[in-house]
């Protein structure tokens, strides 16, 4: 086990330091890749948290969709998933397929950016 | 940046030739120097009259994304159709000039940057409605062009019917070359398959990029539209689409079209100005574009990590990539509710 401060702790710091310190002192092209440098922080400051428990409910959400003898590798998972879409037509299996991805997508965006997946997109469908 | 003595003169040596008379030019900032084009704004003096002028320079056109002579010529059809755009002064190949081939059109005051197009909206009631109209508008007045009047070397399908086809040949490519698979773009491919729409009667001339971002907008509305390079023929909804797609709003969600307006009054300024709306259309080419850019984002991502353009602004794209998925499954949503 490695010392405190956690590497969340550490990328809280480390963003800390580019948003509030290097920023507001920093003009010209390097203004912009600091901004985004510090809001790196934050997603990884996020995973650090989260990453292993989202993960966790990947392989659960994947090997519910693809049956219990698919393993547990979330790389092979989604890679078996991915080719099943490809090359099956079944109406019913890309219905489930479409749910367990918003929720794997959903967990994504935990990490990614926070509160994206509020707007729901519904006004702007056709029907 | 203090303006280069050499690039005054050569834009003085460039339109004096043009205007067969001599033109003092006063260089006024140079904005915007990407790799692939260069923005210098300037004014010429000619007689008594100043003049505000842009040069868009190409740099290098080995990475070119189109001719200056198309993009020029594209400007120039927009603007026989009755569409606000930069009127172009000349257009010059000559690399001994500005240090690279560039076209020189007028420059239009107003706000371009997206937040600042959406603050000037709130601080107008009214204007985002107006906006959204005049869109609408000057869309239906580029796609009313006859497409054989556009420039040859304009970007076109091999054939008039398989615009849809093409299209989806691309996506599948990108979706062949990612680092990893994703199956949300993969359901997304699947869904445009099933679902292509009826095409257009013919084809139009297309903007390509035309979205909050490349309009030049100020408190009466729409006063140009700027950035050809992507221009192409194809189906006049898919530039409908992609003004109307989420990472144009920039937050602000339930206005659909650029951030500022509503669909309905995009709808109205087009249909108004003689354009065939077409629902199904408009729809899938949404679904398409949020596709595209998804996997542009992770092309992005995938050039930092192979080297080939290392920077944190492309590697920070790879974490884009869900705000994309996310777009894509909700347009894809069952409309009874039931998958949700």
């Amino acid at each position: 086990m490695q010392d405190r401060p956690t590497a969340a702790e550490l990328l809280e710091a480390i963003g800390d330091l580019l948003e509030k310190a290097v920023l507001p002192g920093t003009r010209g092209p390097l203004r912009h890749p600091v901004r985004v440098a510090g809001n790196l922080c934050r997603i990884l400051e996020r995973e650090a948290e989260l990453g292993s428990e989202l993960e966790a409910r990947e392989v659960e959400i994947l090997r519910q969709l693809l049956g219990p003898a698919t393993g547990d590798d979330v790389r092979s998972l989604t890679a078996e998933l991915d080719r099943r879409l490809a090359t099956e037509d079944d109406p019913e299996f890309q219905a489930r397929a479409w749910r367990g991805l918003l929720e794997i997508v959903r967990g994504k965006l935990r990490i990614a950016k926070p509160g994206y997946d509020a707007y729901d997109f519904v006004a702007e469908l056709p029907g | 940046m203090s303006p280069t003595p050499d690039l005054a003169q050569g834009l003085a040596r460039a339109l004096s030739t043009t205007w067969g008379e001599t033109a003092e030019i006063e260089i006024r900032d140079q904005a915007s120097a990407g790799a692939r084009r260069h923005n210098v704004l300037f004014d010429a003096l000619r007689g008594g009259e100043r003049i505000p002028l842009v040069a868009t320079i190409i740099p290098n056109p080995a990475i070119q994304v189109m001719d200056v002579e198309v993009e020029a010529a594209s400007l120039r059809l927009a603007e026989s159709q009755g569409m606000p755009v930069p009127h172009v002064h000349g257009v010059w190949q000559d690399t001994s000039l500005v240090g690279g081939p560039f076209f020189v059109s007028t420059r239009i005051d107003g706000e371009t940057i997206p937040r600042q197009v959406l603050r000037l909206v709130e601080a107008h009631p009214g204007l985002g409605a107006t906006l959204a109209g005049q869109c609408g508008g000057a869309l239906a007045r580029l796609h009313a062009a006859d497409a054989d009047k556009a420039h040859e070397g304009l970007i076109r399908p091999r054939e008039d019917d398989c615009v849809v086809e093409q299209a989806l040949t691309g996506v599948a490519a990108l979706i062949g070359e990612l680092l990893q698979p994703s199956p949300s773009f993969t359901l997304g491919l699947r869904w445009l398959e099933r679902h292509a729409p009826a095409p257009p009667e013919r084809l139009s001339v297309l903007h390509g990029d035309f979205r909050n971002g490349n309009l030049i907008v100020g408190d009466d509305g729409l006063r140009a539209v700027l950035d050809w390079e992507v221009g192409h023929l194809g189906d006049p909804m898919e530039d409908a689409a992609w003004l109307c797609m989420r990472m144009w709003r920039f937050r602000n969600d339930e206005l659909e079209v650029g951030g500022f307006g509503q669909r309905a009054q995009l709808r109205e300024g087009y249909e108004a100005a003689g354009g065939a709306w077409r629902d199904e259309a408009f729809h899938w080419w949404k679904v398409l574009g949020t596709l595209r850019w998804g996997l542009g984002l992770a092309g992005q991502a995938k050039a930092h990590i192979d080297g080939s353009v290392p920077n944190i602004i492309m590697a920070a794209s790879g974490r884009r990539v869900a705000e994309l998925e996310y777009d894509l499954l909700m347009l894809l949503q069952p409309t009874d509710g039931a998958g949700r």
